[in-house]
């Protein structure tokens, strides 16, 4: 039978804030936060060691519902499934929506329904790749849950993590979000091809990515129309 | 994959004469043919990971992951803090709160009213209350 800190630790997962343990408990909490970060780490090291071994290339795909993650892939994977075995993994709280988008670009997609869970996290990209032979693939994307806040509590152990925002989203969108571009290699601002029409200020964002993070790589794309999707894909290394 | 599914029932259903290598290659076989079918269901939002079947009528309790590789016979129930990989469970089936199976087939009719149960390779059976009322067959 489960005694009261046994029920109290399951309901961290679901609480995820120090500040809203009980005294009494508030120590377990902190450990607990600590070992489920710790665990997630060593098994994104471990993932990124398999990738490595097989020789993929990977990439871990984040940023806000709508801003065209599912759109730029289904670009990327037409250009690159001629020439590589890809497979790509699609987060979404529910449905095959994406996926079912992407495999129309001849790649294998698997579909992970996280439920109430706002990100993917390496244990369950472990469960996936434990049960495939990683030397059929050359290339694995992770198209994250859509949000930006939730992916920066969890690597997934791939080469680079791409961070796609839009400027549908406004110009404050970049500077709001600090902690997954402090996170991210590659910072693609897409729906380039709405500028004129919504007056976004896109240098702001640039610079707002620069300042949070100078190593990150900003490209500004339209999935849409095409534009700057060749330099993207010299970017992310084809 | 209903044919594989036949097949590992039916091993099953004689447990003292069940060949482990047959029931291992069927598995094999019948998760290569597994399609997703989580569209219909009674609870919460669980966690999937593709392919995982649902049966008619199955019942998810609160913070479940399911997948990857996951057949779940109709009327069969998962308590609340599963988590199952590559597992069949076959119909009217109860699985106790808080339980972690992988790789494991558990027998249709079988109920699970006890918590805490972490197993691997294993065929499952019977109506137990405790873990030692479970009948228990390694492969």
């Amino acid at each position: 039978m489960f005694n009261k800190n046994e029920k109290d630790l399951y309901r961290i997962k679901e609480l995820e804030s120090t500040n809203l343990a009980t005294d009494d408990i508030r120590e377990t909490v902190i450990k607990t936060k600590k070992e489920v970060e710790r665990d997630n780490n060593i098994l994104a090291n471990f993932i990124h060691q398999c990738f490595q071994n097989s020789k993929i290339k990977s990439f871990d795909i984040v940023g806000a519902i709508g801003a065209g993650k599912t759109a730029l892939l289904e670009k990327i994977v037409e250009i690159l499934s001629p020439k590589f075995k890809i497979l790509v993994v699609c987060g979404d709280i529910t449905t095959r929506v994406d996926a079912n988008r992407i495999e129309q670009h001849n790649a294998e997609t698997i579909q992970i329904n996280t439920g109430r869970e706002c990100a993917l996290n390496a244990y369950h990209i472990h469960q996936i790749i434990k049960n495939k032979d990683l030397d059929n693939y050359d290339i694995v994307f992770i198209e994250n849950v859509g949000n930006l806040i939730c992916p920066s509590e969890f690597v997934l152990g791939t080469d680079k993590r791409i961070i796609v925002v839009s400027i549908t989203e406004g110009e404050w969108v970049v500077e709001k979000h600090p902690m997954l571009f402090k996170m991210s290699d590659i910072a693609i601002i897409n729906k380039i091809d709405l500028k004129e029409r919504l007056g976004t200020n896109v240098k702001k964002m640039i610079a707002d990515a620069k300042k949070i993070n100078p190593e990150i790589e900003v490209i500004t794309t339209s999935a849409k129309t095409g534009e700057n999707i060749d330099k993207l894909m010299k970017l992310i290394g084809f | 994959m209903k044919e594989e599914l036949n097949k590992i029932e039916e091993i099953i259903g004689n447990p003292n004469e069940i060949k482990i290598s047959n029931i291992q290659e069927l598995m094999k076989t019948f998760f290569v043919k597994l399609k997703n079918r989580v569209d219909i269901y009674i609870g919460d939002y669980p966690t999937f990971i593709e392919p995982v079947y649902l049966e008619d009528n199955v019942k998810i309790g609160d913070d479940v992951l399911l997948g990857p590789n996951i057949y779940v016979g109709a009327n069969s129930e998962i308590s609340d803090y599963v988590e199952i990989s590559n597992t069949i469970i076959f119909d009217n089936v109860k699985i106790g709160e808080n339980f972690k199976l992988e790789n494991c087939i558990v027998a249709k009719n079988s109920s699970f009213n006890f918590k805490n149960l972490n197993m691997k390779n294993s065929v499952l059976i019977g109506f137990a209350n405790l873990k030692n009322e479970l009948q228990i067959i390694g492969f």
